[in-house]
């Protein structure tokens, strides 16, 4: 290693090397904790759990506002929880709806665009950039991975999509820039391993860590002899790779200090599981255990893909979810979207129940944290984009008390919600998408 | 050594009309016979005060003109191109052209030959496609690079160019990860978790018939999978099928159908599927209609029982799932791609697969013997730390894969990883160990060629034997030198001509050398790009991913074919045949042709023949909704004349699809409009002519001679810059063969120097792509310009980096 400690040049970006600094963060070949700040004070993370083809909102929206508010059917489910959760009615996606001689075509794209960026998408694939990717940036500067996005369907949705749209508004809510989506993994096997390699197992962990150690001191003594031996115009290359062997020991020696904690065992997932609540549940584990671990404190999940054509045989509904949506007012059909909008609620609580018995500092991961659940529309009937079906769950770090159904003035941006949750995560902001201000979450109080 | 030794006829037999040789005993003044017409012509802009393109000629050495080669290679280039003085300027006669031409020529090539300047290949990293070629050669495994290593940039249309190879922290993390998942799929890993791959199906591709030649004879649709089974024991296979958007299987309903599945030929199973089995069902089209409640459930869910469980040996596998062809044929094989409608709405048409999962092991029962365990265990250790064994093995291993004997320290280090391993976990372990350092090192990924330790800065020399013989499989193998190359490199008998020779020959012979196929030619050609085209469903609803495939096949084969039979290369624009299935017959319009499987046909009375006439190439030079003659025009100019336009200006607007009077105008009136912009004519006028010969081949290449949007006769009339006509395929086509062929033998020259070389050329390898075009007249087969590029001076010599190259 003494070799090692001579000072190597800072690293000489050739043609194309612009390339290799998009991507900062790692694929996950270092599993790791990094807690750095935990000792002091709790993690800020942000979770958004997504569900498509809007609610029956009759179902959904309780009749009454303020603390005293009592729980609807479809979110009594919920009850539980009804103290650290905020109802949000009122809020729009207006940059979603069409502008004028565009058309009204591909309702559901336009949604899936608008929802996370409050920016009205184009039909080629630009919208804005994603609050989610937005909060990544901040938040993923302190974890292995920035951030995740997960579901449960394929992104090869060819054919799925309206004519001409980017098929990319359908299968995913992410955008890391405008014209960039971020494709969702729903293979948990996939999930696991970015995660965690093989194991979560200490011993073997650590065994590799050791393993890949060792091979980076050796390959850097190699280099240098290489190095050496060849003229000056080569050597510009080989400094690039010193550089990124070092960059990855650096990595290897922060995972090396983490694996003394003690990470939740969990055998690696073999398939996918087949059934909806068992592929669901399994993701959701997948979080949980990703955001205790510290891999990530942004994650982005769709519980299906925009326009979702599942069936529900499980609680008896064979209709293909898309098709209820469009329930034309007929009491079966809208019986039966609520029953898929309970069971969805009922899921939730899964989740919800896990973080809430796993302790972080001052409380449980769900004290510390943002859950947004939602839609990106309301009532898939006429797909409006107003009144969102929208919650947030959680403490917060303290920031954010719930118990309560408030109701914002017409035309309220989601976005300025959006707004309001980058102020709850310290993160600097003075507009996104289409804000024209901030929440009053009236939870401070 | 060198053979660029010049001789008058090789000049005549490229530029014929020159007449140079004829008058030049004794060779009079070059200034005096040339410098009188280059003042009048050329020194009027490129003169020390206006330096017009950054180039003066007032006072260059006519005399010496080596020494200057940067200026004079790019006189010559223009002269021959005829490229300059620029259109209405004053114009020397012929006679000036040619003599001028040939004389630079006959001079820098003298020059060159006496001062070789061979350039200096950056020092380089394998590109993905050699690593895994590379690994799959040192451990008998095929591992699928893609969910391995990240794809390269690629520069000059190759991706194996080491001023873009370049390495970030992201690509060292996934090299380690790369190396422990290549030891643990070679050496298969006790401790491995059971898990799933998917294969899937694309739902546009129509499967109507066999699918590839590794499925069973009589099947229709599905798909043969080569899928690696890392151990003994046992394994499951699920098959989804393809469904409609409203969840229900494609073709489901009207008959039972057979899906059957087999490994390495065998059959594992055959399942019976379909049918109204329990119940009747709805119409085939229809956005809500409902069939019996059971029948329904059936109809969405039946493929869930299509599952087996079964026992396999370790090692790489040919799995093969597919439906059992029925006797009725469908009697034109043309269905249109699913529309969106469709998609979503109709139930009906045939089964199809769409994804294949593959699970295991379970119960695992050993490692059992795969190719890759072979290679690697030469010896048996006659205990759990046999160090002597293992020396050997990786003595082996380290130079396969650093292509040259390991050192001393080396195989210390080496040794070292082993007892890491072996320690832990015994002597297999150990050897993995030792695995994943060889391939994360840079011994293996760097292609590092030494300098001379008593070279000074701009000496020229030869490489050695062992450099040689890596340039020589990366170029031709794109993977690392075999056994007999690289003892043959090590004796030092490489670079015996004879030798050379020989090996070339064996290489050229060995199933490796496909990558110039699947590498060169299908990079030169743009083929990758036939992947994401995505040609507009309602305009070309037959536009499927078996015509996709069709049409990289039928490029790949032409190209292998004139390739292996050393057939002309100009056959590569003219030949009156080409390779076509059912599917590519019923696009071009060749009738009597039936299966999947491609065959040699001729065109002879039809207008195809030659690249300029096949699906890929039109396809992937137009717009998704209609022809683009620029695009075709700049393909021509990049890929056959050797001649790219400069890059457009910016702020350029859009083509109008309307006159002001709303009149809708006909592509080549919208070019017409456009070019009426003077910053924009200078290029187009020199590409657009060429493209609108190609106007009778619609976006997706079918022939055609009325433009449907505008109504109007398609005119298919160009024009070179100097004036010279033609009209249409045909007319390019000679016009391409009779006046431009030298232009394309350059092309095709320079490309496959550039893909030799792996850096872009330079105005000093001009005289080595000469000589490797006057070697190979008159045919200029593929191998003879290969042969010749692996004995022209970039190839063979190398010079020490002076203070300019830093």
């Amino acid at each position: 290693m003494m070799i090692f400690r001579k000072a190597i040049p800072r690293r000489t970006f050739l043609r194309g090397a612009g390339a290799a600094i998009a991507l900062p963060f790692l694929d996950s070949m270092f599993p790791a904790f990094a807690l750095p700040d935990q000792q002091a004070s709790a993690a800020r993370r942000f979770s958004i759990v997504f569900a498509p083809n809007g609610m029956n909102m009759k179902d959904w929206t309780p009749a009454d506002t303020g603390r005293s508010y009592n729980l609807s059917p479809t979110l009594a489910p919920l009850a539980t929880y009804k103290d650290k959760m905020l109802v949000l009615s009122g809020l729009n996606n207006n940059e979603g709806d069409a502008w004028p001689g565009e058309g009204e075509t591909a309702p559901h794209e336009r949604a899936g665009g608008v929802f996370l960026t409050g920016v009205h998408p184009l039909r080629e694939g630009r919208t804005g950039i994603s609050i989610d990717q937005i909060i990544a940036g901040e938040l993923g500067k302190h974890t292995q991975l920035a951030s995740l996005e997960l579901g449960l369907h394929t992104s090869d949705s060819v054919g799925n999509c309206e004519k001409g749209w980017s098929c990319a508004y359908i299968s995913t809510l992410s955008w890391r820039t405008p014209t960039t989506p971020l494709p969702i993994e729903y293979r948990p096997r996939a999930v696991f391993e970015r995660l965690f390699g093989d194991s979560t197992d200490p011993a073997v962990r650590l065994a590799r860590i050791h393993k890949e150690k060792s091979i980076l001191d050796s390959v850097t003594d190699a280099t240098l002899r290489m190095k050496k031996s060849l003229g000056g115009g080569d050597r510009n290359r080989l400094t690039e790779f010193l550089d990124g062997v070092r960059e990855a020991e650096h990595r290897i020696q922060m995972a090396e200090q983490q694996t003394g904690e003690q990470l939740p065992a969990m055998e690696p997932p073999t398939g996918i599981p087949s059934e909806f609540a068992d592929h669901l549940k399994l993701m959701f584990d997948l979080q949980v255990l990703a955001f205790q671990t510290d891999m990530t404190r942004m994650i982005t999940f769709m519980t299906g893909p925009e326009q979702s054509n599942r069936t529900y045989p499980e609680i008896g509904v064979r209709d293909v979810h898309h098709s209820l949506s469009h329930h034309r007012n007929d009491p079966v059909n809208l019986e039966k979207l609520s029953r898929i909008n309970l069971y969805h609620s009922q899921l939730l609580t899964y989740y919800l129940d896990k973080l809430n018995a796993t302790p972080d500092v001052d409380g449980s991961l769900l004290d510390n944290m943002i859950i947004m659940y939602g839609c990106s529309m309301s009532d898939g009937n006429g797909h409006v984009l107003q009144n969102l079906p929208m919650l947030l769950i959680g403490g917060g770090t303290g920031q954010l008390k719930g118990g309560n159904h408030i109701r914002f003035n017409e035309g309220t941006p989601v976005a300025n919600m959006y707004l309001t949750i980058l102020d709850k995560l310290d993160i600097q902001a003075d507009k996104f998408g289409d804000s024209n201000g901030r929440l009053n979450l009236l939870s401070l109080a | 050594m060198l053979k660029n030794v010049m001789t008058c006829t090789g000049v005549a037999v490229l530029f014929i009309a020159s007449n140079f040789c004829v008058a030049q005993q004794p060779v009079a003044s070059a200034d005096s016979t040339f410098r009188e017409s280059l003042n009048s012509y050329c020194v009027t802009c490129h003169n020390d005060t206006l330096k017009t393109a950054g180039l003066s000629l007032q006072h260059a050495d006519m005399e010496n003109v080596g020494v200057d080669g940067a200026i004079w290679e790019k006189v010559l280039r223009k002269l021959k191109a005829r490229a300059m003085p620029p259109a209405g300027m004053p114009r020397p006669d012929e006679a000036f052209y040619n003599d001028f031409a040939a004389y630079l020529e006959m001079n820098l090539d003298r020059y060159a030959s006496k001062y070789p300047h061979p350039g200096i290949p950056d020092l380089r990293r394998l590109n993905r496609t050699e690593y895994i070629n590379s690994v799959r050669d040192l451990l008998a495994v095929d591992v699928n690079g893609e969910s391995l290593l990240p794809a390269d940039n690629a520069l000059s249309g190759f991706d194996n160019m080491g001023a873009v190879l370049t390495i970030s922290p992201l690509l060292v993390e996934q090299y380690l990860a790369a190396a422990r998942k290549v030891r643990i799929v070679a050496l298969g890993d006790p401790d491995m978790h059971p898990g799933y791959d998917y294969y899937t199906v694309s739902n546009e591709l129509m499967q109507e018939d066999r699918m590839s030649e590794e499925l069973p004879f009589g099947s229709r649709g599905g798909i043969a999978i080569k899928h690696h089974f890392p151990m003994d024991g046992e394994y499951v296979i699920q098959v989804s099928l393809l469904k409609n958007y409203r969840d229900y299987i494609r073709g489901l309903v009207n008959k039972p159908h057979q899906l059957d599945i087999r490994l390495d030929g065998e059959r594992l199973s055959q399942f019976s599927i379909g049918g109204e089995k329990y119940g009747k069902t709805a119409q085939l089209f229809s956005t809500a209609a409902q069939g019996d409640f059971d029948q329904e459930e059936y109809e969405r869910y039946a493929d869930k029982a299509l599952e087996i469980r079964f026992s396999a040996k370790a090692g790489t596998r040919l799995v093969t799932v597919a439906f059992l062809k029925e006797t009725t044929i469908p009697e034109d094989p043309l269905y249109p791609r699913h529309t969106v409608y469709d998609y979503s709405q109709y139930k009906g048409g045939e089964p199809g697969v769409r994804t294949v999962a593959i699970g295991g092991p379970f119960n695992a029962q050993g490692l059992g013997n795969t190719a890759s365990r072979d290679k690697v265990f030469i010896c048996d250790p006659v205990a759990s730390n046999d160090e002597k064994c293992a020396h050997k093995i990786l003595t082996i291993l380290a130079h396969q894969a650093f292509r040259r004997p390991p050192t001393a320290e080396e195989m210390r280090e080496l040794l070292g990883f082993y007892n890491q391993g072996q320690r832990e976990h015994g002597f297999e372990a150990g050897i993995g160990t030792a695995i994943e350092r060889i391939l994360a090192g840079p011994e293996f990924l760097f292609l590092a060629e030494r300098v001379p330790e008593d070279a000074v800065a701009g000496d020229v020399y030869r490489i050695s034997d062992m450099e040689l013989a890596t340039r020589l499989s990366l170029f031709l193998w794109s993977s690392i030198p075999d056994d007999e190359l690289r003892s043959l490199a090590e004796s030092g008998r490489l670079s015996q001509p004879e030798v050379m020779q020989q090996q070339v020959r064996r290489m050229l012979d060995d199933p490796r050398s496909n990558s110039l196929t699947n590498n060169f030619a299908a990079q030169w050609l743009n083929l990758g790009k036939l992947n994401i085209v995505d040609p507009d469903i309602e305009l070309f609803p037959y536009f499927e991913d078996n015509l996709r495939q069709a049409f990289q096949t039928e490029t790949k084969l032409f190209f292998e074919y004139i390739f292996r039979n050393d057939r002309p290369l100009l056959e590569l624009l003219n030949a009156d045949y080409t390779f076509v299935n059912e599917r590519l017959a019923k696009h071009y319009g060749i009738p009597d042709i039936y299966g999947n499987h491609f065959r040699k046909v001729s065109l002879v009375n039809l207008p195809r023949g030659g690249l300029l006439g096949q699906g890929s190439i039109l396809t992937v030079t137009s717009y998704a909704n209609r022809t683009a003659p620029t695009i075709r025009g700049k393909w021509v100019l990049e890929n056959i004349l050797s001649a790219p336009p400069p890059p457009p200006p910016p702020n350029i607007p859009g083509l109008r699809d309307k006159n002001d009077d709303g009149k809708v105008l006909n592509m080549r009136e919208r070019m017409e409009q456009h070019r009426a912009n003077p910053a924009c004519a200078s290029c187009h006028k020199v590409m657009d002519p060429l493209g609108f010969a190609l106007e009778n081949f619609d976006a997706i290449g079918r022939w055609r001679t009325l433009d449907t949007a505008s109504n109007t006769t398609i005119d298919a009339s160009g024009s070179l810059p100097d004036g010279t006509a033609f009209t249409g395929f045909d007319g390019l086509r000679k016009v391409l063969l009779e006046k431009r062929r030298d232009d394309f033998v350059l092309t095709v020259v320079e490309k496959m120097l550039t893909y030799a070389l792996g850096r872009e050329l330079g105005h000093s390898d001009a005289p080595a792509m000469r000589s490797i075009i006057r070697e190979t007249a008159p045919d200029y087969q593929l191998s003879s310009i290969i042969k010749s590029v692996v004995n022209s001076t970039p190839f063979l010599m190398r010079r020490a980096p002076g203070r300019d190259d830093l």
